[in-house]
C-alpha cells in the first residue's frame, strides 16, 4: 500500500516536472498588429489610335471624309457609386473648328463624326469639354456591377459638309479635336 | 456625459458619410487625347461646254449666217483669298484665218459671238495667252468678292458669220473650217 502511493507520487512529482520544462522551452512576444489598406482608385484612360486626319476637300460638297478612321479605347475602373462613363469630342471653338487663319472658319456644325458605324453626327452641342455648342457625346455607358472595370471602343469616321458653305475660299484649313472620357 | 459622447460620434459618422457621398458625386476625367486635322480645298477652275460643234450654212454677201446652235459654256471656280476677277475669252489662233479652206480664209473679225444678252461682238481683240493677235473676245469678266470665292457662271453663245465686208463678199463657195477656243482665267 505504502509502495502504491509512493508510486503515485512519483508519477506526480514528474508530471509536473515535465510540464515545467515544456514551459521554460516556448516563449512568445505579445501579438502587434499591422493594418493593411489597400486603395483601388478610380481611373479612366483613353488613347487613340492615331492623331491626324486629312481632308480633301470639294467646294460646297457635303460629302468630304477624312483619310482614316480613328478609334478610342477608354478603359476604366471604377467605384460603385459611379453610374455612367460617357466619351465626348469636342472643338474649343464651334465657330471655327478648323481656320485658315486669315479669317476663313469650318464651323463645328459643319465638322461630322460616325460612331462605329452610325450615322454622322455634327458637333453643336454643350458637352462638358469644349466650347459651347461645339460638342458632341460619342457615346455612353451605364456602369453596373459587373462593368466597373471594362473597357469601350469608338470606331470615329469623320466628314465636313461644305453645303452650307459654297464660299469658303480654297485654303488650308486646320483645326484640333479634342476626345475625352467622363465618368460620374 | 453618456449621451453627449454618442451624439458627438454620430456626428462625425454622419460626417464622414456625406464627405464620401461628396467624394463620389464628383466626375472623374480621362485625360484629353487631340486629334489633328488638316482640310485642304484647292484651287479649281473649270470651264465644260454643252456642245462641241458649230455648223454653218454660208449666203455669199451676207452679213447674216447663224450657226446651227449655240452652245453654252459653264465655268466654275473655288478660289483662294487675293483672287480678283475670273475672265471667259473666246480666241481663234489666227486673225486672218479664224476659217479656212486652206486657200481661202475667214478673218476672225468676220466671226462674230452673243454672250447671254450682250450684243453681238467680232472676235478683235488681243489677250496675252489667249490666241493669236486681233484673235479673241473676252465674253465675261466676274468680280470676286467673299461671296463668290467658290461659284460659277453660265455665257450662252450664239454664232454668226458676217460675209457682207471687205472682200468677203467675193468669198468662193468652198467648206471653211476653223477651230475657236473658249477658256477662262482667274486673276
Amino acid at each position: 500500500m505504502l509502495t502504491k502511493f509512493g508510486s503515485v507520487v512519483a508519477l506526480v512529482i514528474s508530471a509536473i516536472l515535465f510540464a515545467a520544462q515544456g514551459r521554460a522551452q516556448v516563449l512568445n512576444s505579445g501579438a502587434s498588429p499591422i493594418a493593411l489598406n489597400a486603395v483601388l482608385p478610380d481611373s479612366i484612360t483613353l488613347t487613340l489610335s492615331a492623331h491626324a486626319v486629312n481632308f480633301t476637300l470639294v467646294g460646297g460638297s457635303a460629302n468630304n471624309p477624312g483619310s482614316t478612321g480613328i478609334t478610342a479605347t477608354t478603359s476604366w475602373v471604377m467605384k460603385p457609386s459611379v453610374g455612367t462613363l460617357n466619351v465626348y469630342a469636342f472643338f474649343s471653338s464651334s465657330a471655327a473648328a478648323l481656320t485658315d487663319g486669315a479669317g476663313h472658319n469650318i464651323p463645328s456644325a459643319d465638322f461630322q463624326i460616325s460612331d462605329n458605324g452610325g450615322a454622322f453626327a455634327a458637333l453643336t452641342n454643350t458637352v462638358p469639354f469644349g466650347g459651347a455648342n461645339a460638342g458632341l457625346q460619342v457615346s455612353s455607358v451605364p456602369i453596373r456591377g459587373y462593368n466597373k472595370t471594362g473597357t469601350n471602343s469608338d470606331l470615329m469616321t469623320f466628314n465636313i459638309n461644305l453645303a452650307p458653305l459654297p464660299n469658303l475660299p480654297a485654303g488650308v484649313y486646320t483645326g484640333t479635336l479634342t476626345i475625352q472620357a467622363q465618368a460620374f | 456625459m453618456k449621451t453627449g459622447r454618442i451624439s458627438w460620434a454620430v456626428m462625425v459618422g454622419a460626417a464622414l458619410a456625406l464627405s464620401a457621398s461628396f467624394a463620389s458625386a464628383q466626375a472623374i476625367n480621362s485625360t484629353a487625347q487631340t486629334i489633328s486635322l488638316n482640310a485642304k480645298l484647292a484651287e479649281t477652275l473649270t470651264l465644260n461646254l454643252s456642245a462641241n460643234t458649230v455648223s454653218f450654212t454660208l449666203s455669199a454677201g451676207s452679213a447674216t449666217n447663224a450657226g446651227s446652235a449655240g452652245v453654252t459654256a459653264t465655268t466654275a471656280w473655288v478660289l483662294a483669298p487675293g483672287r480678283n476677277n475670273v475672265n471667259v475669252y473666246a480666241y481663234f489662233a489666227s486673225s486672218t484665218a479664224a476659217l479656212t479652206d486652206g486657200t481661202n480664209n475667214i478673218p476672225s473679225s468676220a466671226f462674230y459671238i452673243k454672250d447671254n444678252t450682250s450684243a453681238a461682238a467680232a472676235l478683235t481683240n488681243t489677250y496675252a495667252g489667249f490666241g493669236g493677235a486681233n484673235a479673241a473676245l473676252q465674253l465675261a469678266n466676274v468680280p470676286i468678292t467673299a461671296t463668290n470665292r467658290s461659284a460659277n457662271r453660265t455665257d450662252a453663245m450664239t454664232f454668226n458669220i458676217d460675209l457682207s465686208t471687205g472682200t468677203l463678199p467675193q468669198l468662193p463657195a468652198s467648206t471653211y473650217a476653223g477651230t475657236l477656243t473658249i477658256q477662262a482665267q482667274a486673276l
